[in-house]
């Protein structure tokens, strides 16, 4: 008691301090360049970035535009640039943000075009989204039990992770730089989502799911979990797409460059414990590949001839295959 | 000027149940919210959804419970209805795909809840809004139905004594248009951001309800507006009932358990009206904390068990309060949550307009009467949600067609013109703000006479001012600065009518609580407010409640 008491009190009594706003300003239909528009407030360090931004609005500027809703970080609307991190304003408190930059610099969310200021254009996201068939897909021959729920144990609920809390936010999406890169990557949050519906046992459809998303963008992740970093629900996507990965060459083995490139990878790894460059390739690209590399692959090899030997096993291989074994068995006693 | 059969505003959980009815039986139907669907405020909803599934429990418990908990106000053929409706509708949505939480042996998890004589909240975790609107939206696009994203509802255009469609504006470039159809369903929530403390999103403004009543649609029991005990101190987020369903605990300053001298027999677990006076009359008395807040405590059920079933609530707590609920007790008071008034409907969601139908929050069947049950809001937007979208796609099959005039269309405009072109006004939020102030000081759990002349005062200022309001913003893209002003409009005659039911009723009878007569009078108040619009202000009349079998009691929990 006495320690929430005390923190309370600290929040009555907490001293206010200035925050400096840089808020981002744009209207396409006026024209003109995108500016910063400078803004302070006297706020206790613990209050949401969005309750500073509504403050300007109410008291200082009425032309801010933002998308806002639940205050309470389940609505997913007011997701933006918080100091260059895709945050939700409104369970990012300004305190830490000001003690760590001086002030706070809102942008609007990245990899979607800006309506006006912090407001974004969300359809291609929610594209992405929807060509999930983000839907129980049945079997025909298999329906739902009539008049009562379907089973599912608390193990099945478990699969799901966190992927219910989702808000849709957008943050993922803001913050991948595979969106940016490649228009045919889903993003974070629509791979999350397919995760879902993989590993739901009411789905009949988990087969199909895997072997199209393995074409349509599955192996562009690159794996830098920029998006876990930024979910504020911590549905922790990139570790939902490498289950996702998994799921897929389990069922369908190395079909694509990228499964392949993980199995060769995962095998040059068991026999020597380091990277036999060549072999990868190889594994990964298969000959015509390797071919189609060799002018790469020739200005390698004048730095570094011996890229065409495979390389001697590293000292301590033999650890290396027990940590292989080990994984072996906790799968197989899993299963 | 767009056509559709049936038009739906709002993309909650109602508005979507009841697009997904009316697509279902071959209308052509549009979908129409200020947001996206998936933001609406159903998703913030967090307990779960009453359904009598257990082997032990019943329906006919569960209606008892919901006559009781509605202080006898709730029409009993539609308790009746609604609590029959429970099981087929949480297994459908089941069905759709709702991920909800389960027991060992793989059936449904059930909690207790407020007011309910066994534990028959299903739930998912602590984000039960959320299963149920994803549930929902993934499962509506298996359907065909237009939807209009963050556009704004204008007008209900009601001619030849039928509803024939409505104006709307598309928030991405204030566009307005106009939408023909041959009924419209009232889907739009509620409209608590009439009062600053208050679980609700800042959305809830009350568009539809407001919108409708000027259409002449006839509103019920305004003024009967629950206050939900446990709402985080300072930021009014919601700490859901179910934290107490999972055997959370009120204490006050002196940490006494004090819920044993307000409802000896099921204590925490009374009804929502119960323990927000509980709680009030604590701080009244000195016994609450500085600042007139009391303790939850979740500590005694261990960090597991919280983590697991009140995952949001523990991120909540810490991140807006700043402490933790594992280690430490949530500060809580009550805050305005749920309008049990609003569009005056029947079992099938019609109003008194033909062509015109309401669902979810935004209507009332009565089914809550002067108390509204925890898990029974999310069972209601789908039991009526799918009703209202039942009726209005029949009623659609035989209505004529349906005609918008370019009139209609011309006096929106020159609404939004006479906004951007004041020079001198005032500003919405200044008039959202002293509204807010007078509803929490006036209007709030207990109710006192002078109070509420004194409310009904300011409020009819703010209404004289509010036609004074300017837009400063004169952008077209995104526009909140306009939004804002048309949902101030909105909340400040909805204010009137909840203040005017409030002075009228002088009795107490669940939420409503009037200082001077702290007694419910069923020979005089066993009877629903009717609000229709007048020039002068809401005009009040009354209507029967129906009985089936519970004859009124003394409730006692």
């Amino acid at each position: 008691m006495a320690a929430a008491e005390e923190k309370l009190t600290k929040f009555t009594e907490e001293s206010l301090v200035t925050v400096p706003f840089d808020v981002y300003r744009y209207d396409p239909a006026k024209g003109g360049e995108p500016r910063y528009q400078r803004y302070e407030l006297r706020l206790a360090p613990h209050t949401p970035v969005l309750t500073g931004l509504l403050r300007i609005r109410d008291e200082i500027d009425p032309t801010l535009t933002l998308r806002y809703s639940c205050r309470s970080a389940i609505c997913g609307s007011c997701a933006m640039l918080v100091n260059s991190k895709s945050r939700l304003a409104c369970r990012t408190p300004v305190g830490p943000e000001v003690q760590a930059h001086g002030r706070i610099v809102i942008d609007p969310m990245r990899n979607q075009p800006i309506l006006r200021d912090l407001v974004v254009d969300q359809q291609p996201f929610w594209t992405r989204y929807e060509q999930m068939e983000p839907h129980l897909i049945l079997d025909p021959s298999k329906p739902m039990p009539a008049d009562t729920p379907t089973r599912m144990s608390p193990a099945q609920v478990e699969r799901f992770r966190d992927t219910p809390r989702c808000i849709a936010c957008g943050a993922c999406y803001s913050a991948c730089p595979a969106v940016e890169a490649d228009p045919g990557f889903p993003g974070p949050m629509a791979l999350a989502k397919l995760y879902r519906f993989v590993v739901d046992p009411r789905d009949s459809a988990t087969q199909g799911r895997l072997k199209k998303i393995q074409t349509s963008g599955l192996w562009l992740c690159l794996r830098c979990h920029l998006c876990t970093e930024a979910c504020p629900k911590d549905v922790r996507p990139s570790e939902r797409i490498r289950d996702l990965k998994e799921l897929a060459v389990q069922a369908q083995g190395g079909t694509e460059l990228g499964s392949r490139h993980a199995i060769g990878f995962l095998n040059n790894i068991e026999e020597r414990g380091t990277l036999n460059e060549l072999k990868l390739v190889r594994q990964t690209a298969g000959v015509g590949g390797v071919l189609g590399a060799l002018p790469q692959g020739l200005r390698i090899w004048r730095k570094k001839p011996e890229i065409t030997k495979a390389p001697p096993p590293i000292e301590g291989i033999d650890q290396v295959k027990k940590i292989y074994q080990a994984l072996e068995d906790k799968k197989e006693g899993q299963e | 000027m767009l056509q559709h059969d049936v038009v739906v505003v709002g993309a909650g959980l109602a508005g979507q149940r009841a697009a997904l009815a009316a697509a279902k039986a071959g209308r052509d139907v549009a979908l129409v919210s200020k947001l996206h669907p998936l933001r609406s405020h159903s998703g913030a909803a967090q307990g779960g959804i009453n359904a009598a599934i257990g082997k032990e429990d019943s329906v006919e418990t569960h209606i008892y419970d919901t006559v009781k908990g509605s202080d006898y106000l709730g029409d009993q053929d539609a308790i009746e209805f609604f609590c029959q409706q429970a099981g087929p509708t949480v297994i459908e949505m089941e069905h759709f795909g709702t991920i909800f939480s389960r027991g060992e042996d793989g059936s449904l998890a059930r909690r207790a809840f407020g007011g309910a004589g066994f534990p028959r909240t299903i739930y998912a975790a602590d984000r039960t809004g959320l299963a149920l609107l994803q549930g929902i939206y993934e499962h509506l696009a298996t359907e065909t139905i237009r939807m209009y994203d963050e556009w704004f509802l204008l007008s209900i255009i009601v001619r030849d004594g039928r509803a024939q469609g409505i104006t709307l504006f598309d928030r991405k470039t204030s566009k307005i248009e106009g939408i023909a159809a041959k009924a419209v369903i009232i889907a739009t929530g509620p409209f608590g951001r009439m009062y600053g403390r208050t679980t609700n999103a800042h959305s809830c403004t009350g568009d539809g309800v407001a919108v409708a009543y000027r259409a002449g649609a006839n509103l019920k029991d305004m003024e009967f507006v629950q206050f939900h005990p446990t709402a985080l101190l300072e930021s009014s987020i919601l700490i859901t009932e179910g934290a107490r369903g999972e055997g959370g605990i009120l204490k006050n300053a002196q940490g006494e358990r004090f819920m044993t001298r307000y409802a000896p027999h099921v204590l925490d677990l009374a009804s929502r009206d119960v323990v927000s006076r509980a709680i009030v009359t604590e701080v009244k008395e000195g016994r609450g904390f500085p600042g007139g807040y009391v303790h939850l405590e979740l500590m005694h059920l261990g960090k597991e068990k919280i983590e697991s079933r009140l995952q949001e609530i523990c991120d909540f707590s810490r991140t807006y309060a700043g402490i933790d609920p594992v280690t430490q007790p949530i500060p809580v008071s009550p805050a305005q949550h749920y309008m049990m008034g609003g569009i005056g409907t029947n079992m099938m969601g019609e109003t008194n307009i033909p062509g015109l139908y309401a669902a979810g929050e935004a209507a009332c069947v009565s089914l809550h009467g002067a108390n509204r049950l925890g898990g029974n809001s999310l069972l209601e937007t789908l039991v009526f949600g799918k009703q209202a979208g039942l009726a209005a796609a029949e009623y659609a099959t035989k209505a004529g067609d349906a005609m918008l005039q370019p009139g209609d269309l011309d006096r929106e405009a020159a609404r939004f013109q006479a906004l951007w072109n004041r020079k001198d006004g005032e500003s919405p939020w200044a008039i959202r703000a002293e509204l807010q102030q007078t509803m929490d000081k006036l209007v709030g759990i207990f109710r006192a006479p002078e109070e509420l002349f004194d409310a009904l005062r300011a409020v009819r200022r703010l209404q004289e001012r509010y036609r004074n309001v300017r837009v400063q913003d004169q952008s077209t893209t995104y526009n909140i600065d306009l939004s804002d002003a048309l949902e101030v409009g909105n909340l400040v005659d909805l204010a009137e009518v909840i203040v005017v039911g409030a002075i009228a009723r002088t009795e107490s009878r669940g939420a409503h609580t009037r200082v001077d007569f702290p007694t419910r009078d069923d020979q005089n108040w066993m009877k629903h407010t009717i609000a229709r619009r007048t020039p002068g202000g809401p005009e009040l009349s009354y209507a029967p409640v129906a009985f089936t079998r519970f004859e009124p009691k003394e409730r006692v929990y």
